[in-house]
């Protein structure tokens, strides 16, 4: 069964296109990628399913219902952690879970908001407007999880964390999704998406140019490889090799290919230093389009 | 309607309220104090309303009875005044309470809750509702303990007629406050178009009846068809006055919540 259903969704700004006829599925249970640079249309996907923008054309569901038609029932079920958290300045992150509690239904939210307080170190009593981004981002975090939906959506959510409050918040994560939960994970950052997702969706102004296994998707990622050769290093690079530079015994160059193939390349060179960096989205997504 | 909301709305809008209910309070007890020591003055007013242009006189509504009663006095104050201070508050509130969500970027947070356009909208205007009631019914109390303090027995039926209008026009103007945030940009601050609706059409009622020229001006002000001034110290409720006032109050925010159905929020 299918959790989200995007067919054929388009979304203008007046004579701007917002998105173009996005289509996608995200099974129940799976972690779901949306990865896209900035402005690609990621947010507006997202805002649309979730009912602040109406839809120019086509259809959304969740759960297997119409979400425009049913969406505020439905979002009782849903987690959401938008990229810029904005509260009510003047309350405290208590009251803010709290309300939200309120405004779920939701039972026995003290003793959650309590445990989800301590486990992500937040000071719950100070207000709003005090809390630093990192701290506001956690606050909107806990809200996203503390009723226990079956589908969390979230926009760019590591943005203003430290990378310790990251690594916890990708093990809750993980620990939701074992007991069930559907993630929808929208982010510009490869490597979040490779760490959590089973699957990615790539959004470039407005349209949804491919939906992969991450697995075919880290085999077509380019590597921007660097390396220190020693005495008697030969001057073939591995097939996949392109847009080499060589500086007497030092050599650039991105790489598109198994891994393991450049592992076994290197293998047989005398290799005194490398290092293999993920490159720029907009790399990728070149490189990703021309093949 | 949804309490959760409904509660958190009035007690976001409590400061505000309170300040401007004690503005209004204020002016009334300060209007209402001050009509003994007019009133002894009787005669020397009367004289001096002989000596004042009859066109200036008629647009503040007042004639030789103005200063014979504290109804009277009351009422040129009432008109003037507390209808536009409680005006200003409320159809600036109006104006604001859907759109301050989406300039303070918390729409987000409300409208990704389990909950429906209609029923934050309906909540919303509940408050809206509440606030007014508030307002008037305080202020309403107030000036009849001030009556009864600064000016002994006095005619009630012109002064609940007074009250009566005084409670449909003001809630024209909340329902065009509202009606002005649902197609005005959010980024607007709307203190300002709210005071220029109401002082504009007050002026203009003022206008056509100094003018003789230009009664027709009079026509497009909401004054103009609900009397909050005595004339010869009465004052009877127009019933079908109030009934339009509240029909087209009523479409307004009819309009304004079909509106906030359909459009994109932002922020």
């Amino acid at each position: 069964m299918n959790t989200i259903v995007l067919h054929e969704l388009s979304k203008n700004y007046g004579k701007n296109v917002g998105i173009a006829d996005v289509s996608l599925e995200v099974k129940k249970g799976e972690v779901f990628g949306f990865i896209g640079p900035n402005g690609a249309g990621k947010s507006t996907t997202i805002r649309t399913l979730l009912g602040l923008l109406k839809p120019t054309s086509g259809s959304a569901s969740l759960f297997g219902e119409d979400a425009f038609i049913r969406g505020h029932e439905l979002r009782r079920r849903v987690g959401y952690l938008p990229s810029e958290v904005h509260f009510y300045p003047e309350m405290s992150s208590r009251e803010i879970l709290q309300y939200h509690a309120d405004l779920v239904g939701m039972q026995g939210a003290p003793a959650i908001i309590e445990e989800l307080g301590t486990y992500f170190e937040l000071d719950l009593e100070r207000p709003i407007s005090d809390l630093s981004f990192g701290n506001k981002k956690k606050a909107a975090i806990i809200q996203a999880v503390m009723h226990d939906p079956e589908l969390l959506v979230l926009d760019e959510p590591t943005s203003g964390l430290d990378p310790l409050m990251q690594n916890k918040f990708f093990e809750l994560l993980e620990k939701r999704n074992a007991a069930g939960t559907t993630i929808f994970f929208s982010s510009h950052i490869l490597s979040e998406i490779q760490r959590l997702c089973d699957r990615a969706a790539i959004i470039r102004e407005g349209r949804i140019t491919a939906i992969e296994d991450i697995g075919t998707l880290l085999a077509k990622q380019m590597k921007k490889v660097r390396l220190t050769l020693g005495e008697g290093h030969g001057t073939t690079l591995p097939e996949g090799a392109k847009n080499e530079h060589w500086s007497g015994n030092k050599v650039s160059f991105d790489y598109v290919g198994a891994t393991a193939e450049l592992i076994a390349w290197m293998a047989g060179q005398p290799v005194v230093d490398t290092t293999l960096n993920e490159p720029d989205l907009e790399s990728i997504f070149m490189n990703y389009y021309r093949r | 309607m949804n309490l959760a909301l409904y509660t958190k709305e009035l007690k976001r809008n409590r400061k505000n309220t309170a300040i401007w209910t004690a503005i209004v309070l204020g002016f009334t007890l300060l209007i209402q104090s001050i009509y003994p020591s007019f009133a002894e003055m009787g005669e020397n007013m009367a004289t001096m309303m002989e000596s004042m242009p009859e066109e200036f006189a008629r647009a503040f509504g007042m004639d030789e009875n103005t200063w014979n009663s504290i109804n009277g006095f009351y009422s040129t104050y009432y008109g003037i005044y507390i209808t536009l201070l409680m005006g200003i508050f409320t159809a600036s509130t109006g104006a604001t309470i859907i759109g301050k969500e989406e300039r303070d970027g918390t729409a987000e947070f409300l409208l990704t809750q389990p909950l429906s356009r209609g029923n934050i909208a309906g909540t919303k205007f509940a408050v809206l509702g509440t606030l007014f009631l508030i307002v008037y019914a305080i202020q309403t109390v107030v000036a009849v303990i001030g009556m009864n303090i600064f000016g002994g027995e006095f005619d009630w039926a012109p002064f609940i007629a007074m009250h009566v209008h005084g409670f449909f026009l003001v809630a024209f103007f909340t329902a065009a406050g509202v009606l002005m945030g649902a197609f005005v940009s959010v980024k607007v601050n709307f203190m300002g178009p709210v005071v220029g609706m109401i002082f504009g059409t007050y002026f203009l009622n003022a206008i056509s009846q100094a003018t003789d020229g230009a009664e027709k001006l009079g026509y497009i002000s909401p004054y103009h068809y609900m009397p909050l001034m005595l004339e010869q110290g009465q004052l009877d409720i127009n019933p079908w006055a109030c009934a339009g006032f509240a029909a087209a109050a009523a479409v307004m925010v009819a309009v304004a919540y079909w509106r906030y159905l359909k459009r994109d929020i932002l922020g």
